[in-house]
């Protein structure tokens, strides 16, 4: 398999030119599309993105973008209404998703070539022909809030963490408010809301078309003379958001449950492609690689103290982290956070569980990362990255979001593979020592024991923790020391939220 | 556990032109002297191997008082260590290869799993071969384990599912062990630290040769290199599995009901079960069954269209039609959008059965039907990985791969009347179970 670069892709067709009668200059998508083709894969992998995020929601009508996106991948088109849309698409076995993230908006699907054609238009129609009709509307526009209002309240509290977490951190900024909006904004939004919203955004000079496997030569250009039908524009995004912390603040999401869920984290200067991200990218393995037991804090609160089922830390947002083991695709940011995600744990524990991910941060950036640690880290990333891309549609996400961090072939992974090949431990440290400072915290803490939880915190008191087992001694003289570790946080600092208050407005 | 029949393309080409069957690779299955079988699947996968030991004892094995959970609990002190390469040099030696690797349990079966480059196939090999035949813990390290499968249990109450599981389960069942859900009942799990005995009892008599399947897939061609070193390495381990009498369900007679009550304003669930057949591939009863789960709660189904598409009243319909190992439960499980609208989206499910009681379903869409099933297999196995993912139920609950060609050869003869037959005959009030979730304050 290869990428091809634009480069390659205007030779592709130049090599048909002499068979085509001159046409008039027509309109034309303005970005070269992305193309991975394997000959070998009887399915093809279909991307196509717009930068047509949550970050363009006019203010009081947070959740456009989402449901404009999602009544084009789950509603009627001009030609098909959506249970007509299912029943075509149900006996192939595929279907069109979107994903809508603050920045980009990317529809995805796969299909096997015996498909390829009707799939294809079905696609082209929900991109190119959406109705926009009111009863798909209503539906998605409930299902929204309920989303909001019933499950991420009140059905996951890891997600509820971690929600509050960047709505606090990035408040009053356009990346403020989760990509699906706020309860008052899905309220606020009419169809002619949406209507406008995809005749501004969805334009054939943003939108970028990805191909992955066994597709034909013709077919990238069928899709891009159909995508040129799209209306001309760029809108001006906003700039990314520009969040600076004083020191460190807590939010305490009131509301009952058997578990306190803690998430914390602070905005990350650097993104993909810049050369510090590497070496931040292993330190960041080594503290909290997402669902492995070779995750330090894993190894500190899980496994020697068994107070959870996990413990990660992330330099790239990542969604949905209760459910997938590998880092999703088409979630590009220009501002990134560096966030550490512990698993509820007792409540009771809860302080103790703080203070012991808070030391291990501080720890990592003050001594940093240790020799033998850096080897098998590094060792570790070199092989257990090809997982993170191991199909054709991922490598396909991966390729397209190359295009938006503006990083050229052979790819990320590819990138860092490269790099670790001669990073060193000194490299590490230094981009840790640059780009991690846990002084300056937003954490986000979902329990039933608000009040306690703050006040325990403001004042440091001692936060023992007992088990029903024995324990190791060296477990048990960290503990002390952990259950004393200074925090730093004064009661003004800390706010306490009753659920039904977040994501209204 | 669920059979999830979604697939890939690379491999329906090549079935069609290799002969009738849907598999799509060619794979080798060999049985050691001790019992056991080591299934080989080579395909081409860039350098990668997934490496599946399949243990067929999963939560419906622990049929004495106090034990539920514990299959899963066992399978988080698998990753312990032996006296050879202690918990944290097994960490480090997988870390070091960068191996993606875990390991789940679920109502059959206990599965542990790497995915990593093919030349580190000989330490795989070796490091899954000493775990299964000489683990050693402390009893500390099975204490904090016991803590952290607690936390795994908390993390589960906030998911409204698993809370409608747990209720739905104990009220559909008398004496069978599907009567718990894999992670267990909670006092059990509180218990758990005392257990120590008890697990080195569950280690001697599940943890035999002729109790575990090896699937290797990937870079493994020739295969004899891979069969050679798992001869090596397993070939000394002593056989003795005994099967554990789990009892037999008795027949119901009554419809069941329970009410579950939820801490939070969730959206409310509702669950309607019926008891359905132990899987079989070959049998007919349990293809109609997944065709028929399609035909009624799938994204085609008239009940789809009108509850989720027209009404509104419905957010998430799912079909859950699975395939177990004993005769376990077959329904509809619906997010209902409000209360007040659980009575008329109970009623639509009736409705919905009595309509194929009543007549069977159009020829087209049972076909559409069968098309979706297949593609959807064939669409799932396009890495290693992957592959070995989705072969893992049917080998726990058949005992190999010949299964999938024979299923889908069953399926191939369903039938409109067939499914009608079945719904008649299978989706009967009396042998139901219906749970009803609701948030409260």
């Amino acid at each position: 398999m290869r990428l091809l670069t634009a480069a390659a892709f205007a030779l592709l067709f130049a090599s048909c030119a002499g068979t085509r009668p001159p046409a008039p200059p027509a309109a034309r998508v303005a970005n070269a599309p992305v193309l991975l083709p394997v000959p070998s894969d009887p399915t093809v992998s279909f991307s196509l993105s717009f930068p047509a995020g949550s970050q363009m929601d006019p203010p009081g009508k947070e959740g456009l973008a989402y449901l404009t996106a999602t009544l084009m991948a789950e509603g009627a088109t001009t030609r098909n209404s959506y249970a007509a849309i299912l029943e075509q698409l149900y006996p192939m076995a595929a279907g069109y998703q979107v994903r809508v993230d603050v920045e980009q908006v990317t529809f995805t699907g796969r299909v096997h070539r015996d498909h390829l054609a009707a799939y294809s238009d079905l696609l082209l129609d929900a991109i190119l022909r959406p109705a926009f009709a009111a009863d798909d509307l209503e539906r998605l526009r409930q299902r929204a809030l309920a989303h909001l209002t019933r499950t991420l309240r009140y059905s996951s509290d890891e997600e509820l963490g971690k929600a509050a977490l960047y709505t606090t951190v990035f408040a009053g900024t356009p990346y403020g408010h989760l990509p699906v909006g706020t309860v008052a904004g899905l309220k606020a939004i009419t169809l002619e809301d949406v209507r406008r919203f995809y005749r501004t955004h969805y334009t054939r000079d943003t939108v970028t078309l990805g191909l992955g496997g066994g597709f034909d030569d013709a077919l990238p250009g069928r899709l891009l003379a159909a995508l040129a039908q799209l209306p001309a524009g760029v809108p001006a995004l906003p700039p990314p958001p520009a969040v600076t912390l004083r020191g460190r603040q807590v939010v305490i999401v009131a509301k009952p449950g058997p578990a306190t869920a803690i998430s914390f984290g602070f905005p990350l200067a650097i993104r993909r492609g810049h050369d510090d991200f590497y070496p931040l990218w292993v330190a960041n393995s080594w503290l909290g690689e997402h669902r492995n037991s070779s995750s330090h804090l894993y190894q500190v609160i899980r496994e020697a103290r068994g107070l959870n089922y996990g413990d990660y830390s992330y330099i790239e947002h990542f969604p949905e982290g209760g459910w997938r083991t590998v880092p999703p695709v088409n979630v590009p940011r220009r501002q990134q956070l560096f966030e550490v995600w512990i698993r509820p744990v007792p409540n009771a524990a809860a302080h103790f569980a703080l203070r012991a991910a808070v030391r291990e941060l501080e720890k990592l950036v003050a001594n940093g990362l240790e020799d033998v640690a850096f080897a098998l880290t590094r060792d570790f990333l070199l092989t257990y990255s090809l997982h993170y891309a191991d199909t054709t549609a991922t490598r396909l996400g991966y390729a397209v979001d190359d295009r938006f961090y503006g990083i050229g072939p052979p790819g990320h992974l590819a990138r860092l593979r490269g790099r670790l090949a001669t990073l060193t431990g000194e490299e590490v440290n230094a981009a840790l020592r640059r780009h991690l400072n846990p002084e300056h915290l937003v954490i986000a803490i979902v329990t039933e024991r608000a009040e306690a939880l703050a006040e325990a915190l403001a004042s440091e008191a001692e936060s023992p923790i007992t088990y029903d087992t024995p324990k190791p001694p060296k477990v048990l003289a960290e503990d002390a020391l952990i259950a004393r570790h200074p925090l730093r946080i004064p009661r003004e600092r800390i706010r306490i939220v009753p659920v039904d208050e977040l994501f209204e407005r | 556990m669920h059979l999830k029949f979604a697939l890939p393309a690379v491999l329906l080409a090549l079935a069609a032109a290799a002969s009738a069957g849907v598999f799509p690779y060619r794979f080798e299955t060999h049985t050691l002297a001790n019992g056991l079988k080591v299934i080989l699947v080579p395909m081409p996968a860039e350098g990668l191997v997934a490496y599946y030991s399949i243990v067929r004892t999963g939560s419906r094995d622990e049929v004495e008082p106090g034990r539920s959970g514990f299959a899963h609990f066992f399978e988080h002190m698998m990753f312990r260590g032996t006296e050879r390469f202690p918990a944290g040099e097994y960490d480090r030696l997988i870390t070091a290869m960068g191996a993606n690797a875990n390991a789940y349990t679920t109502d059959d079966y206990t599965c542990y799993h790497l995915s990593f480059a093919a030349k580190d196939l000989p330490q795989v090999v070796e490091l899954e071969a000493d775990r299964f035949q000489n683990l050693a813990y402390t009893e500390q390290d099975f204490q904090t384990e016991a803590g952290a499968v607690y936390g795994e249990y908390r993390k589960g109450r906030t998911n409204p599912f698993e809370v409608l599981e747990e209720a739905l389960r104990d009220t559909a069942f008398e004496v069978h062990t599907y009567k718990h859900t894999t992670i267990g009942f909670e006092a059990d799990i509180a218990a758990m630290p005392g257990m120590l005995d008890y697990s080195r009892s569950f280690f001697q008599r599940f943890y035999r040769p002729d109790n575990v399947i090896i699937l290797v897939a990937g870079e493994i061609d020739p295969v004899e290199a891979t069969l050679t070193l798992i001869r090596q390495h397993y070939g000394h381990w002593q056989s003795g599995y005994i099967p554990p009498q789990v009892p037999v369900e008795p027949e119901q007679t009554t419809p069941r009901r329970v009410e579950v009550p939820y801490q939070g304003r969730t959206l409310p669930l509702l669950a309607v079960m019926w008891k359905a057949p132990a899987f079989d591939p070959a049998d007919l009863d349990v293809a109609a069954g997944l065709a028929l789960g399609e035909l009624l709660a799938g994204p085609t189904s008239p009940l789809y269209r009108e509850l989720v598409l027209n009404r509104r009243t419905v957010q998430r319909l799912m079909g859950q039609f699975q395939a177990q190992r004993d005769p376990g439960l077959w329904g509809v499980i619906a997010q209902v959008a409000e209360d007040e609208h659980l009575p008329e989206v109970e009623k639509a499910i009736a409705d919905a059965v009595a309509e194929l009681e009543r007549r069977p379903p159009a020829a087209e869409h049972l076909e559409a039907v069968k098309a979706h099933l297949r593609y959807s297999f064939l669409m799932s196995l396009e890495t290693p990985d992957q592959l070995a993912g989705e072969l893992a139920p049917w080998i726990a609950l058949t005992g190999g791969v010949e299964g999938v060609d024979t299923f889908f050869a069953t399926l191939e003869r369903v039938t409109p009347a067939e499914v009608q037959r079945l719904a008649a005959a299978r989706l009967r009030p009396e042998r139901s179970t219906v749970a009803v979730l609701k948030g409260v304050e």
